[in-house]
């Protein structure tokens, strides 16, 4: 296809409104594409020129904020980051991601996706609570450090892993493999001390160890997060502190601590005249 | 760590009913394997073989070993399904206490057989 070549791909999309319908059904509309066209651009489209009404979300349109999973032709994608081209069809259905409920049309309700990632405390855990609450340095890491888990730092929380996931879709208290990779993200993390929490969280029932291994979390995922792995590593970390063969390792230092740190900076001097 | 030991000990019992099962199925199978290859011998299941399997500790140790690694690799494997059936956490803490119980019931009579006729030997 040309760069300005137009062509008519028609869009088969969900449409539920809580308020009017008792059950989902099907609305069609044919979208003018051009080589390039995103399944978001398509939608946008129809909202602007055929029916403001159509309920979607979407944030950046680059693939960053993860706003805008939802179900094109039966599997996962992010509409901003899905050219129509792709599917080489004239005929497209889109449906909100499955295994939530859905608010309307192509939204889902995501309460429980950012109430498990909480659950697994995704943030740094500190012995040194002063510390904590008011940081003086940053913590050494080495690269080999952050190697370690650099790739589950690109979760975009955007919940394709979760819809794709046939455990969430049986086990609906399953804390999921955007919360477990999270979990395991920070318990890999050099700087961090929270270990023994998080895998208290993790060995309970619905969690680490109900995962079916199908690893279609990995393969849904758009940023190439490998979650299926994340899980599995959990695992080898939680049997291995449960059969207590885990090493031990200090925590990563604080970079005043190092006699080579830089002194800090002092703050410049006003250039602009104060009032 | 309660789960993480239940399911170490899923694994480890997974690994242990093969060994143990496989033992079982070659040697009741073996007049026919070895009849295969043309060597006659009387067969596994008669009750002649049977008794004399019965009257040696190491037979009644992989029996009962098969007994009770199988129980419960199959009732917990049966309980991580129903954990997925989104029942009610009192509902499964009661079903958890019923399966305990199925098993502990079938593990003492099975066991029962092969002891009662070791020591009737001795
Ligand atoms: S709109 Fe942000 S990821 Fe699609």
């Amino acid at each position: 296809m040309s760069s300005d070549a137009v062509k008519k791909i028609t869009f088969r999309v969900q449409r539920f409104d809580p308020e009017k319908d008792r059950k989902p059904h099907f609305q069609e509309f044919i979208v003018p594409v051009k080589r390039g066209t995103t399944v978001l651009e398509g939608l946008l489209y129809i909202k602007e020129n055929l029916d403001s009404s159509l309920a979607f979300r979407t944030s950046c349109r680059m693939g960053v904020c993860g706003s805008c999973g939802m179900l094109i032709n039966e599997y996962p994608h992010l509409a901003c980051h899905t050219q129509l081209e792709e599917f080489h069809a004239d005929r497209l259905t889109l449906k909100p991601l499955p295994n939530m409920p859905i608010i309307k049309d192509l939204v889902p309700r995501l309460e429980t996706l950012f109430e498990h990632h909480k659950s697994v405390k995704p943030y740094i855990i500190r012995g040194d609570n002063a510390e904590m609450e008011k940081p003086t340095a940053g913590y050494i890491q080495k690269p080999h450090e952050l190697d370690e888990f650099l790739q589950f730092t690109y979760c975009i929380k955007c919940g394709l892993c979760i819809a794709a996931c046939p455990t969430s879709a049986s086990d609906l208290a399953f804390l999921g493999p955007q919360a477990l990779g999270q979990a395991y993200r920070y318990c890999a993390d050099s700087r961090d001390e929270g270990q023994d929490q998080r895998y208290q969280i993790v060995e309970k029932d619905h969690a680490v160890w109900n995962c079916h291994f199908a690893a279609a979390c990995s393969e849904a995922c758009p940023k190439g997060v490998d979650p299926a792995l994340a899980i599995q590593l959990l695992r080898k970390g939680v049997a291995a502190k449960a059969l207590r063969v885990k090493k031990t390792t200090a925590p990563a230092l604080l970079a005043t601590s190092l006699p080579q740190a830089k002194p800090k900076i002092d703050v410049p001097e006003f250039t602009v005249k104060q009032k | 760590m309660k789960n993480t030991y239940l399911q170490l000990a899923q694994m480890v019992t997974g690994a242990l009913v093969a060994v143990l099962l496989a033992i079982h199925i070659t040697v009741q199978q073996s007049d026919v394997v070895l009849g295969l290859l043309g060597i006659k011998v009387a067969g596994p299941t008669t009750w002649g073989s049977m008794m004399e399997r019965a009257h040696q500790g190491s037979w009644v140790g992989i029996y009962i070993s098969l007994l009770a690694f199988g129980l419960f690799h199959a009732l917990n494997g049966f309980r991580n399904i129903l954990l997925e059936t989104n029942l009610s956490a009192s509902a499964m803490r009661i079903l958890t206490g019923c399966i305990i119980a199925f098993g502990v019931i079938f593990l003492i009579l099975g066991t029962y057989a092969p002891i009662a006729l070791f020591s009737s030997y001795r």
